[in-house]
């Protein structure tokens, strides 16, 4: 078992690693000079401004010293600072990261919530009609675009029923996003629940329990649902890390302060160092947290413990 | 998603989430594909009927801001979202799947290196790797569709290597390895005839993606740039029209569901039928 | 008798307390503004700060030298009376007694001549450098500060108003971060980037602008500066009360026009101005002809009427109108009107016609209202035969593109769209003067007359800006399109009374009250 973490937490910083290296690299291999996006709206930029500007930013540095520089600089946790405004990249993106996890986690308890049910439903009637209503019933939720879902949800439950604010980062302002996220990823859960419970279903255990005359429910419940559970913890995982990606476009529709916009807007802008410092961070805490999972799984699974 | 390899498909009855889906996806292909006919205005032509005007015998869908068909936009926009979508995915299945059978057959140190690249870039949703190559790139159809494309190969490099890892361990690939035949022959006549059939089954969830992220990138203004109908721009450039005229929205948005639902309903199931993990017999 | 007189007497004056004390707490119950808008401030420090939605911020917090009536005279601000010697070399300006900064320290002398000597240094970086002029020699003279000028620089008063000309106080830049501390009507309070940014009304307070009735405190307490970028999610906000005024979407102003609950403010005085341009070094747009045909083959009508909603007006001059030697009519003659046969004939002239359409691109960055106007040019240019393929890109790379594509000789070419704002028609000399903003620049006679409208003042000012914009139109080097002409529009419900849009679309909140 220690093994296994030791082994798991190697490959998440090789990984991190990795991503920072690509990042550094990122920045060169794309068309076009920060300096003069960054300086386009305004006329009265000089050369001299614009030179200035471009050493201050270390632009004129060989390639490989730059990537090496960008780095150690990460590693000691200096993400630089973003062209437009001159902030550290760290402290905007760290400033948000709680509240794009609160909007994850908030996300993945809506799918889990709607997907376990949905995706039991669909194994316990497995290969009737309900089965392929609740799967397409929750394919249905993987197939609408989020940023569509979300102005709808704005015009109904904002604007139409003030249920619930439109913008902002709020406790109230968190409902709507996560119920948008929740909606389009529950497919995932609902499919892997199905899939899981099924082979549960078939095990030979299952049957000695039915034999014994156990109730349906008895069975289900306790000796299906529990050993199920465990698998999808294992989704959990892949879940985040997608609605991690959801959320990027859905943050920006809900105004959530989170680093989903702030990378859009970086995007927009070609705020170079702003976008390596999205990449790097965004890639750790999704590398980090499937780490955590898998390790979690470890001790769940009384099969992967006895390793 | 985890990929696991497989050689054939069990023969058996088609549930009823495919004959559904395949149903939807045929009806989606043969209105797109028969657009100019069908289409009862030019999509492109302003003025066609009153601006803004809502969906009625006369105008389906209604009109959009100028005055535009929005059925006739709807149906070449079709043409232009399933084109990208195939594009994208072809280009993404064929360069995912060289880097992933390379992984496969070639020596450890490479086939490490290369494995981890893949995980870490697939660790990142395609449709955010679409949109930053894009905000790179520049916009418009070419450069949208390359990007959704290049975000793709993660995903295929992972299922192909996979499959190939799978097939490379069967007992006949070493023989012949033994008999000294060289690895792209053997990939070639061996190991591609029986990964493929899983390869188009990816193909349809890969598909699906693309349309969404197609959409998503026109959405910001990255993607199809106006007056092309693409459906996620026709929701772009109408979206401030959702209290004045909600059918500029509400009909391009429908479009991109039920195709999206009907590919997903087809890779998934047909996933779950070549998945071999799936013990239990049905 | 006299106890009834006294009683009434009594009574009127415990009336006239409640009154007052109602006119007191009546504003007091509901003094908090909160604003969205679409984009944030990129900076809060108004010599680095180089976009409008910056700007907008940084000129409620800092104050100018001087400040610009609705009809372009310049008036005191900071300072209370300047003068310009007579070789208009140097340029005197008394501070004002009792200006405060936020922090309780005096705003004299001194501390304009530091703020101009950090606005000038290079190690600043401001984006607005040039603009400040040929600035030669800064020094306190008492009361007054005194700036020498290498030579006369004309537009120098104007830029003076502008809210690129904004003045710091010392203590922003004591420490090692900068700290947005001006004299201005409001306060710096909070800043979470990204989401919003608090003011609070500066108590200490005395206005001279000549566009504010308020002569003291602002009445509303704070201001809320939020952050919405969805335009749908923006116009629910404002719907539903949840803010108290917003940049609308376009497709929505109107609407609002018609409706009592809302009112709509467009920044008639912005100098906001929107022109096409042409790669006029790519064959065959290096044909004077063949850009006229293009530009007559505009309906700038409809561009006004369907693509704005009729919400902005067309403009015939390069630069906006309102500003100083900007005549509308007289542009009217040199320019180019909308006459597709016209153009036709052009195009035929030139070897163009149906079954040889000219192929060209049509650059544009993203913007509400110029993605739909492009659309509609579209099939403007299609009507007399020249098949334009729209490129939008986002007003970053928008620019970063056109500094190549403007450098070419060969290859596809290309017509342009853009816009430019300012407070003085000096701001041809930054667009056209080689190499001009994004390489637009035009040629050595062009240059020379940009030079020395520089150099004059009044009616000979005003002769020589006539004769560039002259040249730019009779050469169809640049239609003009639209003014003020893009989104910065603003709307509230009908609770907020007295707001106003300032030149460059700053925001005036000193008179602004909610019942």
């Amino acid at each position: 078992m220690l093994f296994l973490i030791a082994k798991r937490v190697l490959t998440a910083f090789v990984t991190v690693l990795t991503v920072i290296v690509l990042s550094g690299i990122l920045i060169h291999v794309v068309p076009g000079d920060p300096v003069t996006a960054m300086m386009a709206q305004s006329v009265t930029a000089t050369p001299e401004v614009m030179a200035e500007m471009r050493s201050q930013l270390g632009l004129d540095l060989p390639v490989w010293q730059q990537v090496v520089l960008y780095a150690s600089h990460v590693l000691t946790g200096d993400l630089g600072t973003t062209i437009r405004g001159n902030e550290p990249v760290a402290r905007l993106l760290f400033e948000r990261l709680p509240n794009t996890f609160a909007l994850a986690v908030s996300g993945l308890s809506v799918a889990l919530l709607i997907g376990i049910p949905l995706g039991f439903l669909a194994a316990i009637n497995r290969g009737r009609l309900a089965d392929t209503a609740v799967m397409v019933i929750a394919v249905l939720g993987v197939s609408i675009p989020g940023f569509w879902l979300g102005l709808i949800m704005i015009q109904v439950f904002s604007l139409k029923l003030g249920w619930f604010p439109v913008a902002g980062s709020g406790y109230r302002n968190i409902v709507l996003p996560a119920l948008t996220l929740g909606l389009t990823y529950c497919a995932l859960v609902a499919r892997m629940t199905r899939s899981a419970l099924v082979d549960i279903l078939a095990e030979d255990y299952i049957r000695t329990a039915r034999a014994r005359g156990l109730r349906e429910h008895q069975v289900l419940f306790v000796h299906a649902l529990k050993p199920a559970l465990i698998s999808i913890v294992t989704v959990v995982g892949l879940v985040f890390a997608y609605l991690m990606g959801g959320q990027v476009i859905v943050e920006n529709v809900f105004s959530w302060n989170g680093i989903g916009r702030l990378a859009v807007q970086a995007m927009l802008e070609r705020d170079y160092p702003m976008i390596q410092g999205f990449i790097v961070v965004f890639a750790s805490s999704v590398v980090i947290v499937s780490m955590l999972i898998d390790i979690l799984y470890g001790f769940l699974d009384p099969r992967m413990r006895q390793r | 998603m985890s990929m696991v390899p497989t050689t054939t498909i069990r023969r058996r009855a088609l549930p009823w989430s495919v004959i559904i889906g395949l149903g939807l996806a045929l009806v989606i292909i043969i209105l797109a594909l028969a657009a100019p006919v069908i289409a009862p205005y030019d999509p492109m032509r302003m003025a066609s009927g009153p601006r803004l005007s809502a969906p009625g015998l006369t105008h389906l869908f209604g009109t959009d801001e100028f005055g535009r068909d929005l059925f006739s936009r709807v149906l070449h926009g079709g043409r232009l979202s399933l084109g990208i979508g195939l594009t994208a995915v072809l280009t993404g299945i064929l360069a995912g799947g060289l880097i992933g059978l390379i992984a496969a057959f070639s020596g450890r140190v490479i086939q490490s290196v290369l494995l981890r690249l893949i995980d870490v870039l697939y660790s990142f949703p395609d449709t955010l790797i679409a949109l930053a190559l894009v905000a790179f790139l520049g916009p418009g159809i070419g450069n949208a569709t390359l990007a959704i494309a290049i975000s793709l190969i993660p995903f295929y490099a992972r299922v192909t290597y996979g499959l190939a890892a799978a097939e490379r361990a069967k007992p006949y690939i070493e023989a012949a390895q033994l008999a000294g035949i060289r690895s792209a022959r053997l990939v070639r006549v061996h190991v591609m005839p029986n990964i493929t059939q899983s390869l188009i089954v990816m193909g349809t969830l890969g598909f699906s993606s693309a349309i969404l992220s197609a959409a998503g990138l026109s959405f910001l203004g990255l993607g199809v740039q106006p007056p092309s109908p693409e459906w996620g721009g026709i929701l772009a450039s109408g979206r401030n029209y959702i209290t004045k005229a909600p059918w500029i929205l509400l009909f391009p948005g429908l479009a991109i569901c039920v195709t999206v639902l009907s590919f997903n309903l087809i890779g998934d199931s047909l996933r779950d039928l070549i998945d071999p993990r799936r013990k239990s017999p049905s | 008798m006299r106890s009834r007189l006294r009683k009434t007497a009594l009574r009127t004056s415990a009336l006239m307390l409640s009154l007052g004390a109602l006119l007191t707490t009546l504003p007091a119950l509901s003094a908090d503004l909160t604003i969205a808008r679409s984009v944030d401030a990129d900076g809060l420090d108004p010599q680095k700060a180089s976009t409008t939605q910056s700007l907008q911020v940084t000129n409620l917090i800092f104050d100018t030298l001087l400040t610009m009536d609705k009809d372009g005279s310049v008036h005191p601000g900071l300072a209370s009376e300047w003068s310009m010697s007579d070789n208009g070399k140097s340029y005197s300006f008394t501070i004002r007694d009792g200006v405060k900064c936020h922090d309780g320290s005096v705003f004299d002398a001194a501390a304009a001549k530091a703020s101009v000597d950090r606005a000038l240094d290079p190690a600043t970086v401001n984006p607005n450098l040039s603009s400040w002029g040929p600035i030669s020699g800064t020094s306190v003279d008492g009361k007054a500060l005194k700036l020498t000028l290498s030579e006369p620089y004309g537009p120098f008063a104007s830029f003076l108003t502008s809210i690129q000309a904004a003045f710091i106080c010392p203590s922003s830049v004591a420490g090692s971060e900068f700290k947005p501390i001006g004299t201005g009507p409001f306060k710096f309070a909070s800043w979470t980037r990204n989401d919003s940014i608090k003011l609070e009304a500066n108590t200490d307070y005395a206005n001279v602008n000549p566009l504010v009735k308020n002569p003291g405190k602002p009445h509303i307490d704070t201001l809320m500066l939020k952050v919405i970028p969805e335009a749908v999610a923006r116009m629910a906000a404002l719907r539903s009360g949840e803010v108290d005024m917003v940049e609308p979407s376009l497709e929505e102003a109107a609407d609002l026009k018609a409706d009592s609950n809302f009112k709509v403010y467009s920044a008639e005085l912005s100098g906001q101005q929107m022109l096409a341009a042409f790669t006029w070094k790519i064959k065959p747009l290096d044909n004077p002809d063949i850009r006229k045909a293009i530009g007559m083959a505009m309906n700038r009508d409809a561009y006004a009427s369907i693509a704005f909603e009729g919400l902005v007006n067309t403009s015939n001059c390069p630069v906006a109108p309102n500003l100083f030697a900007t005549d509308e009519a007289l542009c009217a003659t040199w320019g180019v009107t909308y006459d597709p046969e016209a153009a036709k004939a052009l195009m035929a002239k030139a070897g163009y016609g149906p079954d040889k359409p000219l192929k060209v691109k049509l650059l544009v960055h993203k913007l509400p209202g110029w993605d739909a106007m492009h659309q509609i040019m579209q099939q403007d240019l299609a009507a007399i035969g020249v098949e334009a393929e729209i490129e939008t890109r986002e007003v970053a790379a928008f620019f970063d593109h056109m500094k190549g594509v403007n450098e070419k000789t060969d290859g596809e070419p290309a017509v342009w769209t853009m816009g430019m704002s300012g407070v003085d028609p000096d701001y041809l000399y930054f667009l056209w003067k080689q190499p001009g903003f994004v390489n637009m620049g035009l040629n050595a006679d062009v240059d020379a007359m940009l030079e020395e409208q520089r150099k004059l003042s009044g009616d000979a000012r005003a002769a020589k800006i006539h004769e560039i914009q002259k040249y730019l139109m009779e050469n169809a080097y640049a239609i003009p399109l639209l003014s003020p002409g893009w989104g910065w529009l603003m709307a509230s419900t009908s609770k907020v009374d007295g707001f106003t849009m300032g030149f460059s679309a700053s925001l005036i909140f000193n008179d602004v009250t909610k019942s």
